[in-house]
Protein backbone atom coordinates (compact mmCIF):
# COMPACT_ATOMS: atom_id res chain seq x y z
CA UNK A 1 0.00 0.00 0.00
CA UNK A 2 3.10 2.27 0.24
CA UNK A 3 3.49 2.72 -3.43
CA UNK A 4 -0.69 3.01 -4.54
CA UNK A 5 -1.66 6.01 -3.71
CA UNK A 6 0.92 7.21 -5.57
CA UNK A 7 0.54 4.70 -8.41
CA UNK A 8 -3.32 5.97 -8.82
CA UNK A 9 -2.54 9.33 -9.09
CA UNK A 10 -0.13 8.34 -11.88
CA UNK A 11 -2.33 6.40 -13.38
CA UNK A 12 -5.49 8.93 -13.01
CA UNK A 13 -3.17 11.78 -14.74
CA UNK A 14 -2.16 9.56 -17.33
CA UNK A 15 -5.75 8.77 -18.35
CA UNK A 16 -7.31 11.77 -17.51
CA UNK A 17 -5.91 13.63 -20.72
CA UNK A 18 -8.34 10.50 -23.25
CA UNK A 19 -10.97 12.37 -21.53
CA UNK A 20 -10.84 15.51 -24.27
CA UNK A 21 -10.65 12.73 -26.87
CA UNK A 22 -14.38 11.96 -26.47
CA UNK A 23 -17.24 14.21 -27.23
CA UNK A 24 -21.01 13.64 -26.22
CA UNK A 25 -22.74 16.05 -28.09
CA UNK A 26 -26.04 17.79 -26.34
CA UNK A 27 -27.69 16.19 -28.84
CA UNK A 28 -26.98 13.01 -28.14
CA UNK A 29 -27.17 12.95 -24.32
CA UNK A 30 -30.95 12.15 -23.62
CA UNK A 31 -29.67 9.09 -22.23
CA UNK A 32 -27.34 9.98 -19.91
CA UNK A 33 -29.88 13.03 -18.79
CA UNK A 34 -32.28 10.13 -17.95
CA UNK A 35 -32.79 9.48 -14.51
CA UNK A 36 -31.37 5.67 -14.68
CA UNK A 37 -28.47 6.75 -15.88
CA UNK A 38 -26.93 8.97 -12.96
CA UNK A 39 -24.69 7.71 -10.87
CA UNK A 40 -26.94 8.40 -7.56
CA UNK A 41 -29.96 9.41 -8.67
CA UNK A 42 -31.63 9.15 -4.79
CA UNK A 43 -28.51 10.33 -2.98
CA UNK A 44 -30.02 11.13 0.16
CA UNK A 45 -31.68 7.59 0.27
CA UNK A 46 -28.47 6.10 -0.89
CA UNK A 47 -26.36 8.17 1.85
CA UNK A 48 -28.95 6.21 4.59
CA UNK A 49 -28.56 2.66 2.84
CA UNK A 50 -24.41 3.43 3.10
CA UNK A 51 -24.45 4.52 6.84
CA UNK A 52 -26.46 1.10 7.63
CA UNK A 53 -23.72 -1.22 5.64
CA UNK A 54 -21.01 1.01 6.54
CA UNK A 55 -21.57 0.65 10.34
CA UNK A 56 -21.49 -3.40 9.97
CA UNK A 57 -17.84 -3.29 7.65
CA UNK A 58 -14.46 -2.43 8.42
CA UNK A 59 -14.74 -0.29 4.99
CA UNK A 60 -15.13 2.96 4.03
CA UNK A 61 -14.90 5.22 1.07
CA UNK A 62 -16.61 5.93 -2.19
CA UNK A 63 -19.81 7.72 -1.18
CA UNK A 64 -19.08 11.22 0.59
CA UNK A 65 -16.99 12.06 3.28
CA UNK A 66 -19.50 14.41 4.73
CA UNK A 67 -19.59 13.28 8.83
CA UNK A 68 -22.49 13.86 11.37
CA UNK A 69 -22.25 11.90 14.18
CA UNK A 70 -21.94 8.18 14.85
CA UNK A 71 -24.65 6.56 15.04
CA UNK A 72 -23.20 3.19 15.04
CA UNK A 73 -24.34 1.17 17.74
CA UNK B 1 -15.86 4.30 16.52
CA UNK B 2 -16.60 4.90 12.76
CA UNK B 3 -17.85 8.30 11.09
CA UNK B 4 -21.25 8.12 10.01
CA UNK B 5 -22.87 9.53 6.89
CA UNK B 6 -25.18 12.76 7.68
CA UNK B 7 -28.02 13.42 6.03
CA UNK B 8 -27.12 15.33 3.55
CA UNK B 9 -27.22 16.03 -0.02
CA UNK B 10 -23.57 17.95 -0.09
CA UNK B 11 -21.66 14.79 0.58
CA UNK B 12 -22.86 13.08 -2.15
CA UNK B 13 -20.38 12.11 -5.19
CA UNK B 14 -20.36 13.58 -8.68
CA UNK B 15 -23.33 12.88 -10.60
CA UNK B 16 -23.86 13.84 -14.66
CA UNK B 17 -26.64 15.73 -13.75
CA UNK B 18 -30.55 15.73 -15.92
CA UNK B 19 -31.24 19.02 -17.13
CA UNK B 20 -34.23 20.14 -15.70
CA UNK B 21 -37.63 20.75 -17.49
CA UNK B 22 -37.51 24.06 -15.83
CA UNK B 23 -36.47 26.05 -12.85
CA UNK B 24 -36.90 24.20 -10.01
CA UNK B 25 -36.77 26.82 -7.00
CA UNK B 26 -37.52 24.66 -3.87
CA UNK B 27 -36.90 21.49 -4.04
CA UNK B 28 -38.00 18.86 -0.40
CA UNK B 29 -36.17 15.52 0.10
CA UNK B 30 -37.21 13.23 2.66
CA UNK B 31 -35.89 9.61 3.13
CA UNK B 32 -36.72 6.63 6.07
CA UNK B 33 -34.48 3.52 6.50
CA UNK B 34 -34.97 1.04 8.77
CA UNK B 35 -32.81 -2.03 9.51
CA UNK B 36 -32.74 -4.86 11.54
CA UNK B 37 -30.83 -7.69 12.16
CA UNK B 38 -30.81 -10.45 15.32
CA UNK B 39 -28.02 -12.96 15.09
CA UNK B 40 -27.62 -14.98 17.80
CA UNK B 41 -28.28 -13.42 21.26
CA UNK B 42 -28.13 -9.67 19.81
CA UNK B 43 -30.51 -7.80 17.68
CA UNK B 44 -30.53 -4.44 16.16
CA UNK B 45 -32.92 -2.37 15.09
CA UNK B 46 -32.19 0.71 13.76
CA UNK B 47 -34.79 3.64 12.42
CA UNK B 48 -33.38 6.58 10.14
CA UNK B 49 -35.80 9.30 9.40
CA UNK B 50 -34.38 12.11 6.90
CA UNK B 51 -35.68 15.23 5.34
CA UNK B 52 -33.46 17.73 3.25
CA UNK B 53 -35.04 21.05 1.65
CA UNK B 54 -32.89 23.20 -0.85
CA UNK B 55 -33.84 26.56 -2.19
CA UNK B 56 -32.58 27.97 -5.22
CA UNK B 57 -33.42 31.92 -5.05
CA UNK B 58 -31.19 32.32 -7.70
CA UNK B 59 -29.52 30.62 -10.66
CA UNK B 60 -26.11 30.71 -8.98
CA UNK B 61 -26.71 29.75 -5.54
CA UNK B 62 -28.27 27.18 -3.38
CA UNK B 63 -29.05 26.67 0.23
CA UNK B 64 -29.98 24.00 1.88
CA UNK B 65 -31.44 22.57 5.31
CA UNK B 66 -31.36 19.01 6.32
CA UNK B 67 -32.39 16.39 9.73
CA UNK B 68 -31.45 13.39 10.02
CA UNK B 69 -31.88 10.40 12.96
CA UNK B 70 -30.90 7.34 13.98
CA UNK B 71 -33.30 6.16 16.32
CA UNK B 72 -31.86 2.57 18.06
CA UNK B 73 -32.75 -0.01 20.07
CA UNK B 74 -31.72 -3.81 20.78
CA UNK B 75 -29.31 -5.70 22.29
CA UNK B 76 -25.75 -5.94 21.54
CA UNK B 77 -22.18 -7.58 23.08
CA UNK B 78 -21.15 -6.12 26.45
CA UNK B 79 -18.21 -8.89 27.19
CA UNK B 80 -16.73 -10.58 24.40
CA UNK B 81 -14.97 -13.95 24.77
CA UNK B 82 -13.98 -16.89 22.17
CA UNK B 83 -14.04 -20.56 22.27
CA UNK B 84 -10.47 -20.91 24.55
CA UNK B 85 -11.59 -19.26 27.61
CA UNK B 86 -14.95 -20.93 27.35
CA UNK B 87 -13.24 -24.37 27.25
CA UNK B 88 -11.53 -23.91 30.48
CA UNK B 89 -15.22 -22.75 31.89
CA UNK B 90 -17.15 -25.34 31.05
CA UNK B 91 -20.67 -24.71 31.84
CA UNK B 92 -20.55 -21.07 32.72
CA UNK B 93 -22.03 -18.20 30.05
CA UNK B 94 -18.80 -16.45 29.70
CA UNK B 95 -20.51 -14.16 27.09
CA UNK B 96 -22.76 -10.92 28.56
CA UNK B 97 -24.71 -8.77 26.49
CA UNK B 98 -26.51 -5.80 27.38
CA UNK B 99 -29.70 -3.43 25.98
CA UNK B 100 -29.46 -0.52 23.73
CA UNK B 101 -31.31 2.54 23.23
CA UNK B 102 -29.63 5.64 22.04
CA UNK B 103 -30.79 8.72 19.66
CA UNK B 104 -28.33 10.36 16.91
CA UNK B 105 -29.92 13.66 15.76
CA UNK B 106 -28.27 15.84 13.40
CA UNK B 107 -28.80 18.84 11.46
CA UNK B 108 -27.19 20.42 8.91
CA UNK B 109 -27.23 23.18 6.60
CA UNK B 110 -25.09 24.46 3.46
CA UNK B 111 -24.76 26.50 0.73
CA UNK B 112 -23.66 25.82 -3.08
CA UNK B 113 -22.01 29.24 -5.34
CA UNK B 114 -21.74 28.36 -9.17
CA UNK B 115 -20.07 31.00 -11.42
CA UNK B 116 -19.45 29.35 -15.07
CA UNK B 117 -18.67 25.77 -15.02
CA UNK B 118 -17.54 25.65 -11.22
CA UNK B 119 -19.71 24.94 -7.98
CA UNK B 120 -18.78 25.42 -4.80
CA UNK B 121 -20.12 24.08 -1.44
CA UNK B 122 -19.96 24.35 1.87
CA UNK B 123 -21.79 22.93 4.85
CA UNK B 124 -22.35 22.28 8.18
CA UNK B 125 -23.20 19.85 9.98
CA UNK B 126 -24.03 19.13 14.18
CA UNK B 127 -24.37 15.45 15.71
CA UNK B 128 -25.87 14.71 18.73
CA UNK B 129 -26.18 11.84 21.14
CA UNK B 130 -26.07 10.74 24.24
CA UNK B 131 -22.39 9.75 24.44
CA UNK B 132 -21.48 10.83 21.14
CA UNK B 133 -20.98 15.00 19.92
CA UNK B 134 -19.65 16.14 16.39
CA UNK B 135 -19.10 19.26 14.51
CA UNK B 136 -18.34 18.46 11.44
CA UNK B 137 -17.85 21.19 7.95
CA UNK B 138 -17.51 19.66 4.45
CA UNK B 139 -16.78 21.77 1.29
CA UNK B 140 -16.20 20.84 -2.13
CA UNK B 141 -15.58 21.92 -5.61
CA UNK B 142 -16.72 20.77 -8.87
CA UNK B 143 -16.18 21.58 -12.34
CA UNK B 144 -17.02 20.68 -15.76
CA UNK B 145 -14.77 20.26 -19.13
CA UNK B 146 -15.00 19.07 -22.49
CA UNK B 147 -18.47 19.80 -23.66
CA UNK B 148 -19.51 18.62 -19.61
CA UNK B 149 -18.64 15.05 -20.78
CA UNK B 150 -16.27 15.05 -18.15
CA UNK B 151 -16.56 16.02 -14.34
CA UNK B 152 -14.30 16.49 -11.41
CA UNK B 153 -14.95 16.84 -7.08
CA UNK B 154 -12.74 17.25 -5.02
CA UNK B 155 -14.49 17.58 -1.14
CA UNK B 156 -13.18 17.42 2.07
CA UNK B 157 -14.32 17.36 5.41
CA UNK B 158 -13.36 17.81 9.30
CA UNK B 159 -14.91 16.39 11.63
CA UNK B 160 -14.67 17.71 15.70
CA UNK B 161 -15.83 14.75 17.39
CA UNK B 162 -16.05 13.81 21.64
CA UNK B 163 -16.73 10.93 23.06
CA UNK B 164 -18.30 9.68 26.19
CA UNK B 165 -16.06 7.28 28.52
CA UNK B 166 -16.11 5.84 31.64
CA UNK B 167 -13.42 7.59 34.08
CA UNK B 168 -10.39 4.90 34.81
CA UNK B 169 -8.59 5.05 38.09
CA UNK B 170 -5.60 7.15 38.27
CA UNK B 171 -3.31 4.37 38.53
CA UNK B 172 -5.23 1.57 35.80
CA UNK B 173 -3.88 1.10 33.09
CA UNK B 174 -5.86 -0.46 29.75
CA UNK B 175 -6.24 -4.30 30.45
CA UNK B 176 -7.39 -2.91 34.08
CA UNK B 177 -9.85 -0.71 32.43
CA UNK B 178 -13.55 -1.11 32.73
CA UNK B 179 -15.83 -0.17 30.47
CA UNK B 180 -18.59 2.79 30.56
CA UNK B 181 -22.13 1.19 32.21
CA UNK B 182 -24.46 3.21 30.26
CA UNK B 183 -25.07 6.59 28.82
CA UNK B 184 -26.17 8.24 31.91
CA UNK B 185 -24.50 11.98 32.31
CA UNK B 186 -22.09 11.50 29.49
CA UNK B 187 -21.97 15.18 28.81
CA UNK B 188 -22.48 16.45 32.61
CA UNK B 189 -19.51 17.88 33.43
CA UNK B 190 -20.56 17.58 37.07
CA UNK B 191 -20.40 13.82 37.00
CA UNK B 192 -16.68 12.21 38.08
CA UNK B 193 -17.15 9.18 36.55
CA UNK B 194 -17.77 10.39 32.92
CA UNK B 195 -15.09 12.03 30.74
CA UNK B 196 -14.53 12.57 27.05
CA UNK B 197 -12.31 11.84 24.63
CA UNK B 198 -11.96 13.73 21.11
CA UNK B 199 -11.87 12.03 17.77
CA UNK B 200 -10.84 14.39 14.83
CA UNK B 201 -11.49 12.54 11.46
CA UNK B 202 -9.60 14.62 8.04
CA UNK B 203 -11.84 13.03 5.23
CA UNK B 204 -10.44 13.91 1.46
CA UNK B 205 -12.32 12.61 -1.73
CA UNK B 206 -11.46 13.37 -5.27
CA UNK B 207 -13.55 11.97 -7.96
CA UNK B 208 -13.80 12.03 -11.56
CA UNK B 209 -17.27 11.07 -13.87
CA UNK B 210 -16.50 10.76 -17.31
CA UNK B 211 -19.12 10.42 -20.28
CA UNK B 212 -17.51 7.80 -22.88
CA UNK B 213 -20.35 7.77 -25.18
CA UNK B 214 -24.54 8.85 -25.55
CA UNK B 215 -24.80 5.67 -23.60
CA UNK B 216 -21.61 4.89 -21.34
CA UNK B 217 -20.75 6.60 -18.69
CA UNK B 218 -17.65 6.18 -15.93
CA UNK B 219 -16.99 7.00 -12.45
CA UNK B 220 -13.55 6.92 -10.05
CA UNK B 221 -12.85 8.25 -6.88
CA UNK B 222 -10.35 8.22 -4.55
CA UNK B 223 -11.29 8.60 -1.16
CA UNK B 224 -8.32 8.87 1.90
CA UNK B 225 -9.60 8.94 5.94
CA UNK B 226 -7.44 9.54 9.37
CA UNK B 227 -8.83 9.38 12.34
CA UNK B 228 -7.03 10.72 15.28
CA UNK B 229 -8.76 10.06 18.71
CA UNK B 230 -10.68 7.29 20.65
CA UNK B 231 -12.05 4.90 18.42
CA UNK B 232 -13.36 1.65 20.60
CA UNK B 233 -16.51 0.90 22.15
CA UNK B 234 -16.84 2.10 25.59
CA UNK B 235 -19.26 -0.25 26.58
CA UNK B 236 -17.77 -2.94 25.42
CA UNK B 237 -15.25 -5.67 27.57
CA UNK B 238 -12.84 -8.59 26.26
CA UNK B 239 -11.78 -11.45 28.12
CA UNK B 240 -8.16 -11.36 28.40
CA UNK B 241 -7.04 -13.66 31.01
CA UNK B 242 -8.93 -16.21 33.11
CA UNK B 243 -10.85 -13.34 35.75
CA UNK B 244 -9.83 -10.48 34.15
CA UNK B 245 -11.92 -8.26 31.59
CA UNK B 246 -10.67 -4.91 30.13
CA UNK B 247 -12.41 -2.89 27.80
CA UNK B 248 -12.11 -2.86 24.17
CA UNK B 249 -8.84 -0.70 23.56
CA UNK B 250 -8.46 -0.03 19.44
CA UNK B 251 -5.43 2.06 18.43
CA UNK B 252 -5.77 6.11 18.84
CA UNK B 253 -4.57 6.62 14.92
CA UNK B 254 -5.86 4.90 11.85
CA UNK B 255 -6.13 6.23 8.24
CA UNK B 256 -8.01 4.67 5.51
CA UNK B 257 -8.07 5.09 1.70
CA UNK B 258 -10.31 2.94 -0.51
CA UNK B 259 -10.40 3.50 -4.61
CA UNK B 260 -14.06 3.00 -6.00
CA UNK B 261 -14.96 2.70 -10.29
CA UNK B 262 -18.81 2.62 -11.90
CA UNK B 263 -19.66 2.19 -14.85
CA UNK B 264 -22.82 2.80 -15.83
CA UNK B 265 -23.83 1.16 -19.50
CA UNK B 266 -27.57 1.75 -20.91
CA UNK B 267 -28.41 -1.10 -23.61
CA UNK B 268 -30.55 0.44 -26.08
CA UNK B 269 -32.09 -2.84 -27.43
CA UNK B 270 -33.61 -4.00 -24.21
CA UNK B 271 -33.59 -0.82 -22.86
CA UNK B 272 -31.85 -1.93 -19.60
CA UNK B 273 -29.46 -0.32 -17.47
CA UNK B 274 -26.85 -2.08 -16.14
CA UNK B 275 -24.60 -0.17 -13.29
CA UNK B 276 -21.27 -1.85 -12.26
CA UNK B 277 -19.19 -0.91 -8.98
CA UNK B 278 -15.97 -2.04 -7.72
CA UNK B 279 -14.15 -0.92 -4.69
CA UNK B 280 -10.70 -1.58 -2.87
CA UNK B 281 -9.93 -0.54 0.39
CA UNK B 282 -6.69 -0.42 2.54
CA UNK B 283 -6.17 0.65 6.22
CA UNK B 284 -3.51 1.27 8.66
CA UNK B 285 -5.05 -1.48 11.07
CA UNK B 286 -4.10 -3.72 8.27
CA UNK B 287 -8.28 -4.72 6.88
CA UNK B 288 -8.09 -5.17 3.46
CA UNK B 289 -11.47 -5.26 1.46
CA UNK B 290 -12.78 -5.62 -1.74
CA UNK B 291 -16.05 -5.29 -2.65
CA UNK B 292 -17.87 -6.06 -6.19
CA UNK B 293 -21.77 -5.20 -6.79
CA UNK B 294 -24.46 -5.45 -9.79
CA UNK B 295 -27.35 -3.16 -10.41
CA UNK B 296 -30.07 -3.69 -13.50
CA UNK B 297 -32.36 -1.16 -14.08
CA UNK B 298 -35.55 -0.77 -16.84
CA UNK B 299 -38.68 1.42 -17.24
CA UNK B 300 -41.68 -0.97 -16.95
CA UNK B 301 -43.76 2.05 -18.28
CA UNK B 302 -43.31 5.47 -18.19
CA UNK B 303 -41.78 6.92 -15.22
CA UNK B 304 -41.55 3.85 -13.47
CA UNK B 305 -38.42 1.83 -12.90
CA UNK B 306 -37.86 -1.57 -11.12
CA UNK B 307 -34.09 -2.23 -10.63
CA UNK B 308 -32.21 -5.88 -8.75
CA UNK B 309 -29.09 -5.21 -7.61
CA UNK B 310 -26.91 -7.51 -5.88
CA UNK B 311 -23.28 -7.06 -4.05
CA UNK B 312 -20.24 -9.43 -2.47
CA UNK B 313 -18.13 -8.01 0.19
CA UNK B 314 -15.31 -9.49 1.94
CA UNK B 315 -12.40 -8.69 3.80
CA UNK B 316 -9.54 -9.66 5.87
CA UNK B 317 -9.12 -8.82 10.06
CA UNK B 318 -7.33 -6.29 11.73
CA UNK B 319 -3.75 -7.15 12.41
CA UNK B 320 -5.13 -6.86 16.48
CA UNK B 321 -7.83 -9.16 15.70
CA UNK B 322 -8.44 -12.34 17.97
CA UNK B 323 -11.27 -14.41 18.54
CA UNK B 324 -10.03 -15.15 21.88
CA UNK B 325 -7.33 -13.15 23.63
CA UNK B 326 -6.83 -16.08 26.00
CA UNK B 327 -5.32 -19.08 23.94
CA UNK B 328 -2.28 -19.92 22.47
CA UNK B 329 -2.07 -20.07 18.68
CA UNK B 330 -3.70 -17.56 15.96
CA UNK B 331 -6.29 -17.36 15.20
CA UNK B 332 -6.69 -17.35 18.88
CA UNK B 333 -4.21 -15.73 21.55
CA UNK B 334 -3.29 -11.84 22.21
CA UNK B 335 -2.10 -9.80 19.16
CA UNK B 336 -0.37 -7.26 21.32
CA UNK B 337 -1.29 -4.25 23.02
CA UNK B 338 -4.36 -3.75 21.41
CA UNK B 339 -7.43 -5.94 21.72
CA UNK B 340 -11.22 -5.55 20.14
CA UNK B 341 -14.30 -7.57 20.32
CA UNK B 342 -15.93 -5.96 17.46
CA UNK B 343 -17.13 -8.44 14.78
CA UNK B 344 -16.81 -5.74 11.91
CA UNK B 345 -12.65 -6.23 12.35
CA UNK B 346 -12.39 -9.75 12.12
CA UNK B 347 -12.48 -11.68 8.49
CA UNK B 348 -15.65 -12.15 6.97
CA UNK B 349 -17.45 -11.77 4.11
CA UNK B 350 -21.34 -10.71 2.84
CA UNK B 351 -23.87 -10.80 0.30
CA UNK B 352 -26.71 -8.54 -0.58
CA UNK B 353 -29.71 -9.01 -2.88
CA UNK B 354 -31.83 -5.99 -3.52
CA UNK B 355 -34.84 -4.46 -5.33
CA UNK B 356 -35.64 -1.03 -5.40
CA UNK B 357 -39.15 0.59 -7.14
CA UNK B 358 -39.23 4.00 -8.37
CA UNK B 359 -42.08 6.39 -9.72
CA UNK B 360 -41.56 10.01 -11.33
CA UNK B 361 -43.63 12.36 -12.55
CA UNK B 362 -42.11 14.92 -14.19
CA UNK B 363 -45.61 17.13 -16.42
CA UNK B 364 -44.42 18.92 -19.38
CA UNK B 365 -47.24 21.50 -18.37
CA UNK B 366 -48.98 22.73 -15.70
CA UNK B 367 -48.02 21.75 -12.47
CA UNK B 368 -48.85 18.45 -10.21
CA UNK B 369 -51.39 19.55 -7.86
CA UNK B 370 -51.02 22.98 -8.89
CA UNK B 371 -47.54 22.68 -7.18
CA UNK B 372 -44.99 20.67 -8.18
CA UNK B 373 -42.77 20.80 -10.83
CA UNK B 374 -41.74 16.63 -9.98
CA UNK B 375 -42.76 14.52 -8.24
CA UNK B 376 -40.57 11.00 -7.72
CA UNK B 377 -41.41 8.65 -4.93
CA UNK B 378 -39.08 5.20 -4.11
CA UNK B 379 -39.02 2.01 -2.16
CA UNK B 380 -36.34 -0.63 -2.05
CA UNK B 381 -35.78 -4.01 0.29
CA UNK B 382 -32.25 -5.43 1.01
CA UNK B 383 -31.00 -8.78 2.84
CA UNK B 384 -27.40 -9.18 3.58
CA UNK B 385 -26.14 -12.68 4.66
CA UNK B 386 -22.75 -11.89 6.50
CA UNK B 387 -20.29 -14.76 7.29
CA UNK B 388 -18.01 -14.79 9.80
CA UNK B 389 -14.60 -16.86 9.35
CA UNK B 390 -13.65 -16.90 12.99
CA UNK B 391 -16.11 -14.56 15.51
CA UNK B 392 -17.78 -16.51 17.73
CA UNK B 393 -19.51 -16.11 21.07
CA UNK B 394 -17.33 -18.27 23.65
CA UNK B 395 -17.06 -20.69 20.57
CA UNK B 396 -20.33 -20.40 18.96
CA UNK B 397 -20.06 -19.84 15.39
CA UNK B 398 -22.43 -16.80 14.19
CA UNK B 399 -24.26 -18.45 11.25
CA UNK B 400 -27.56 -16.55 11.29
CA UNK B 401 -25.80 -13.28 11.05
CA UNK B 402 -28.79 -11.61 8.19
CA UNK B 403 -29.35 -8.04 8.03
CA UNK B 404 -32.88 -6.76 6.39
CA UNK B 405 -33.16 -3.13 5.08
CA UNK B 406 -36.09 -1.06 4.12
CA UNK B 407 -36.31 2.33 2.69
CA UNK B 408 -38.82 4.78 1.35
CA UNK B 409 -38.07 8.09 -0.45
CA UNK B 410 -40.03 11.35 -1.48
CA UNK B 411 -38.64 14.00 -3.91
CA UNK B 412 -41.13 16.65 -4.57
CA UNK B 413 -39.69 20.19 -6.99
CA UNK B 414 -41.74 23.08 -6.32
Amino acid sequence: MRKSPLLIVLTLLCVAPLASCVTVKPQQRAVLADPIMQFDGDPQAAAQLRHAIDNREGSYGGGGVSGGGCGCN
Amino acid sequence: MRLGVAACLVGAPVVLAAAPARAQVVVLDTAHTLYHESPTRTNMTVYTPGVALSVNPTQWLTIRGGYEADIVSGASVSVKAGPAYQAVNPGADVVSTASVNDLRQSPSGGITLRKGDVAYTAQYTYGTEHDYKSHSIFVSAKTEAYEHDTQFELSYARNFDRVCDRTQAVNDRPPRFRALENSDACFADSDPLRTRHTLSIDGLQAGWTQAWTPTFATQISYTAQILDGFQSNPYRSVILAQGLKAQEHHPENRARQSVSLRANLFIRPIKLAVRLGARVYRDTWDITSGTGDIELEKYLFEGFRVAARARYYKQNGASFWSDDYTGGNAPLGPKGQYWTGDRELSPFSSIGLGLRLTYGIQPVKGRLLGLMTGLKVGAAADAIQFSYDEYTLGGIPITNARAYILGANLSASF
